[in-house]
């Protein structure tokens, strides 16, 4: 144990770092940590302003599919009845076309019927003519009896 | 080791070479003025790089200075403040990396202390809290390298016989910390009390024994605890020694051994906690010279 000049160096080097310490290293440590520290509470705060608002987006979020859920089932059920509607109306405007269908082959088979009844008729005075003038093995004057052949013919 | 430094041959009985094995390792290698030869230079036979001088080191005053103290210190602190330099200059806002972390858990262990155990108001304790507790770590750090490999390396052709590598167990070094403290306490008492209120401390003189005994046990704590603490490693290194010698070679070594690793496990408390009782020391005489009394 000899104290000596060694002294003086280890005062000067410990000034220096003392020195160092305290103009660079505390400074910028302290600098650092403070910095993080208020980033830490601003993103603590930021969290928990993210958490409300987060609830509240699930709480609007819940409401929003609820409306939609009900407008889902409310156009299901438009959707149903105007289904059932366009059903109805197309068997309605089935029927009808039907109707107006077999009423028109109706009239047109009546209009068949009557023109072949009409050319029948016209064929069988023709036709009786005929006969009757092989019968009578003369001619007979279509025009003299002209008025017999038309009564027979309404006859028919 | 020692052999060279056998120079008085009327000292010869059995204990010579465990004398000069405790004295090699208690020698620092010193640089000083010597008066036979009015010159400055290295003490005779302690290295064989430099040349001497033809005093040994007792024979050198008090303008002599210790130069492995110097070197190992100065080194230790480049290197422990420059990892806080490096660690601080790397460091980024966001998310730290391992060493940023480690360096911000110690400045922030530190700073926690100053914190919570000074309540006035000064912008150089923290700083000092800081560099004498890294520092004085970095040191005592170095008492758990082998006693023996300065020795090694003194044998080995470095040219350094003698070379303490523990700062600590020389007693500039903790004085040098503790005159510090001193300046900052007396500064403190005189900026917060003024220089009436520092002197009315010493109406009573056997208060300023108190005065620089308090910080004169401040520094030899330091210097006690380290300087026993290497002292029980170099008889720990005796003890391999005298085995060896009395018992023949390997059987003894483990035991040798096992006691080493003990101490040394033991020794790791007493140098952390020695650095941490200076710091907390400095900081409570530094709040007690700025508190209201």
């Amino acid at each position: 144990m000899n104290v000596n000049a060694t002294f003086f160096a280890e005062l000067l080097a410990f000034s220096i770092f003392i020195f160092i310490t305290y103009r660079y290293l505390w400074p910028s440590f302290s600098s650092i940590l403070d910095a993080r520290r208020e980033e830490i509470s601003k993103g603590l705060e930021a969290a928990s302003e993210s958490q409300k608002k987060l609830e509240e987006a699930e709480d609007s979020s819940r409401k929003m599919i609820e409306d939609a859920k009900n407008e889902a089932s409310s156009l299901i059920n438009q959707a149903g009845s105007r289904g059932d509607q366009i059903v109805e109306e197309a068997k309605t405007q089935a029927t009808e076309e039907q109707l107006k269908i077999k009423s028109a082959a109706e009239a047109d088979i009546e209009q068949n019927v009557t023109k072949a009844k009409e050319n029948l008729k016209q064929e069988v005075s023709a036709l009786v003519l005929a006969g009757a003038a092989k019968i009578l093995e003369k001619e007979v004057n279509a025009e003299s009896n002209k008025q017999i052949i038309d009564d027979l013919i309404k006859e028919l | 080791m020692a052999e060279k430094n056998v120079t008085d041959p009327s000292n010869v009985s059995d204990l010579t070479p465990t004398s000069e094995y405790i004295s090699h390792h208690l020698t620092n290698l010193t640089y000083g003025w010597c008066e036979k030869s009015e010159s400055w230079g290295f003490a005779y036979h302690q290295q064989t790089i430099f040349p001497e001088s033809p005093c040994k080191v007792t024979e050198m005053g008090f303008w002599a200075f210790h130069i492995d103290t110097i070197f190992m210190s100065s080194i230790l602190g480049v290197i422990f403040f420059g990892f806080f330099g490096l660690a601080i200059r790397a460091a980024k806002l966001g998310v730290p990396g391992k060493i940023q972390n480690f360096a911000e858990y110690v400045f922030e262990f530190i700073s926690k202390a100053v914190s919570t155990n000074f309540h006035g108001t000064s912008k150089i304790i923290g700083p000092l809290a800081f560099t004498s507790c890294i520092w004085i770590l970095a040191w005592n750090l170095m008492d758990l390298l082998p006693v023996e490999l300065t020795n090694f390396a003194g044998t080995a052709g470095t040219g350094f016989d003698y070379f303490k590598v523990l700062p600590t167990a020389d007693v500039n070094a903790p004085l040098a910390l503790a005159l510090v403290v001193m300046f900052f306490v007396t500064y403190y008492t005189i900026a917060n009390h003024g220089l009436g209120g520092f002197l009315k401390e010493f109406i009573n003189p056997i208060e300023l024994v108190g005065y620089f005994s308090k910080h004169v046990a401040l520094a030899l704590r330091l210097y006690g605890n380290l300087f026993a603490g290497e002292m029980i490693f170099i008889l720990i290194g005796i003890m391999f020694g005298q085995f060896l010698m009395s018992f023949g070679q390997t059987l003894w070594f483990f035991p040798g051994l096992i006691m080493n690793l003990a101490w040394a496990l033991f020794h790791i408390l007493i140098i952390a906690l020695q650095a941490y009782i200076f710091m907390m020391l400095t900081i409570a005489y530094i709040n007690l010279a700025c508190a209201k009394h």
